[in-house]
């Protein structure tokens, strides 16, 4: 068995996932793992797929073209070679959230210098309402910061930015959002 | 992943709502610093006390940034001065009182409680010292607090004793007559008193405690009112149940983030963790009071018909909810209703809503009782007496903590306002029935016996 990875994008609509499925199971494959996700009425999914050795990429993807066609889907299959198990680096969760309007420029300020501190983000998520509530506009970066990150400096260089774009940027450690929401953590 | 409502709710709570840690309160158990040498057992105890404490505040501060929830207060509760400093007079433990007042200010900190005497069935010679030393104590340092326990539900009333704080009371507003009597604010006295406090001015740390112990007091009045206004707008059919989880969920999710905070603090202190005391304390701000919760829920103000059933059902699901969120609850946990630090409270009393009787019936079920209460300066010591004496019978006869802060303001009649300034905010003078008048039931003395809830064993 090799495995592959199966990219879907577009618009959301019942059956992608049937679809999808029941090609790769008419195919002998086996979902191995899956993310999916909503942008507004976008649909997005990354699989990993187990599949027989005399399956190729190439073919799997032509297949699901063929099958996903009346659903109009950006369909691609590449190789999966999983990563060599490495030591989790040490880091520590933070959330960052950036208060106020959003405007160009934004997102590659903020991810400029979290990348500059050697921070990875993990999962972004943008809130823009249009009303003036100031949690109404609101970007949200979780984020794993390397125990060598000094936090004194990455919060100044952010600080640098909420002051020249007159926004209210926050570093807050992950575990006050879970204490306070969740039962269990 | 978080969702998108975990991180606004969160964020909300601490930006929208006033959510904050009131306190974090080290616990320092000064046992061992006992000498008959008043010199050596100042040194000893300011050693003890700054050795333990001096990471306190940069820890608080840094904590508070790794989190971004403020800590308003850091402070030090003690073992009661009256045990460990038994074999001193009132004049030295004036000075002791000077040399607490000094480490809380090498360490940055606003408050140190403890100069507390414990004596529900008796005063001993070092009970008899403190008690006498408190309007000095209290007039010449700044950040000394001091209570005394006069009652408790196994042991009754001691009627001495709250016959002689009346006095000490009264003496301590004189003192400090310029500045509307802000000693007797720092003075507490107890019923039932909870040996884990980590509130002021009621903070001391009880001789079954540990050496040091970090314990924290959360608040939140704001959260709680902007809670239920949001369940109250959204939701159809409210009612009192809904009102009741929706105050639970709210204490839990409070309750939550204050262990999380405190139980860091002591990893990095090295210390062990206490309690998490859920109290809704105000501060004297819009959206940080008591007074306002009531409003949000229909009632006219705080003190009109209507405001005992409520408040019982407020302090119950305040518990509930900390009971749940943490297995270390202590201290008071409940709601605190003080007419200073109250802007909806003084404001209730103002406009006559809000009278002392229907504080001290209120008092019955809040979780602490007749807190920051100015009364006229006139008002004698035997009545401020016999006031301490109705509080503490009900929390005698219901198993529960009492407390009475009294402030009788030099020169000032009911109506008028006293102004102590910062935490300790101002508010209006409350008129005593029949304050002026001399109480000669006061006088009797004695013991009040144990009430027969006493004997469970």
């Amino acid at each position: 068995m090799s495995k592959v990875l199966i990219s879907i994008l577009g618009q959301d609509q019942p059956g992608i996932i049937a679809n999808v499925a029941g090609l790769i199971f008419s195919r002998k494959g086996n979902i191995e793992n899956v993310s999916q996700t909503l942008l507004q009425s976008m649909f997005g999914a990354l699989l990993i797929v187990s599949v027989p050795d005399n399956e190729t990429p190439q073919a799997l993807q032509e297949a699901l073209q063929v099958t996903c066609a009346a659903l109009n889907l950006f369909v691609h299959v590449e190789p999966y070679i999983a990563p060599a198990p490495n030591i989790k680096p040490d880091v520590q969760p933070y959330i960052v959230t950036a208060i106020g309007p959003d405007q160009p420029g934004l997102v590659w300020e903020i991810a400029t210098q979290l990348a500059r501190h050697d921070v990875n983000i993990t999962n972004m998520q943008a809130i823009f309402k249009g009303t003036t509530k100031p949690l109404d506009n609101l970007m949200i970066f979780e984020v794993d910061v390397p125990r060598h990150t000094v936090m004194n400096d990455l919060r100044a260089s952010l600080r640098e930015i909420s002051e020249r774009l007159a926004l209210d940027i926050k570093v807050q450690h992950r575990k006050i959002f879970e204490s306070v929401s969740r039962i269990q953590n | 992943m978080l969702s998108d409502k975990e991180i606004i709710s969160t964020l909300a709570m601490v930006m929208e709502e006033n959510l904050d840690l009131r306190t974090v309160t080290v616990g320092i158990n000064l046992t061992d610093c006992v000498s008959h040498d008043l010199a050596t057992f100042r040194r000893k105890i300011y050693d003890k006390i700054t050795g333990h404490a001096r990471q306190l505040v940069p820890t608080c501060d840094r904590i508070a940034q790794r989190y971004g929830i403020a800590i308003a207060n850091k402070r030090i509760s003690i073992s009661p001065i009256a045990v460990v400093g038994a074999p001193f007079g009132p004049e030295e433990l004036v000075e002791v009182a000077l040399t607490l007042d000094k480490a809380a200010i090498e360490l940055g900190i606003d408050f140190i409680g403890g100069f507390s005497a414990l004596v529900e069935k008796g005063m001993s010679n070092g009970d008899r010292s403190l008690i006498a030393a408190i309007p000095q104590a209290l007039t010449q340092s700044s950040r000394v607090c001091a209570s005394v326990n006069v009652a408790s539900t196994r042991a009754g009333i001691n009627m001495d004793a709250i016959l002689l704080m009346g006095r000490i009371i009264k003496e301590a507003s004189e003192l400090t007559a310029a500045q509307d009597g802000l000693a007797a604010a720092k003075l507490v006295v107890f019923a039932n008193i909870p040996q884990d406090i980590p509130f002021m001015a009621g903070a001391y740390l009880g001789i079954g405690e540990a050496d040091a112990v970090v314990s924290v007091g959360v608040s939140g009045p704001g959260v709680v009112k902007r809670a239920l206004e949001r369940a109250l707008a959204e939701e159809q059919g409210v009612d009192m149940s809904r009102i009741a989880d929706v105050i639970k969920q709210t204490a839990a999710r409070l309750t939550r983030a204050g262990e999380l905070v405190g139980r860091e603090v002591a990893g990095i202190l090295n210390l062990p963790f206490g309690v998490v005391d859920l109290s809704l304390a105000p501060t004297p701000n819009v959206n940080d009071s008591i007074g306002e919760i009531f409003q949000t829920v229909g009632l006219p103000s705080i003190g009109s018909p209507g405001s005992t059933v409520f408040l019982a059902m407020l302090n119950d699901a305040v518990k509930k909810g900390g009971a749940f969120a943490s297995s270390h609850v202590g201290g008071l946990s409940g709601a605190f209703i003080p007419v200073c630090e109250d802007l909806s409270i003084a404001e209730a009393v103002s406009n006559g809503s809000l009278v002392l009787e229907k504080l001290e019936a209120m008092t019955s079920v809040c979780s602490v009782g007749l807190d920051m209460v100015p009364l006229p300066g006139d008002t004698s010591a035997e009545m401020i007496s016999a006031i301490i004496a109705d509080e503490m019978a009900i929390g005698v006869i219901n198993k529960k903590t009492t407390a009475a802060r009294l402030i009788p303001a030099p020169g000032k009649k009911a109506g008028d306002t006293v102004r102590f300034g910062g935490l300790l905010g101002e508010g209006p003078v409350m008129a005593v029935n029949k304050g002026n008048q001399e109480n000669r039931f006061i006088r009797l003395g004695g013991r009040v016996p144990a009430p027969i809830q006493s004997l469970v064993n």
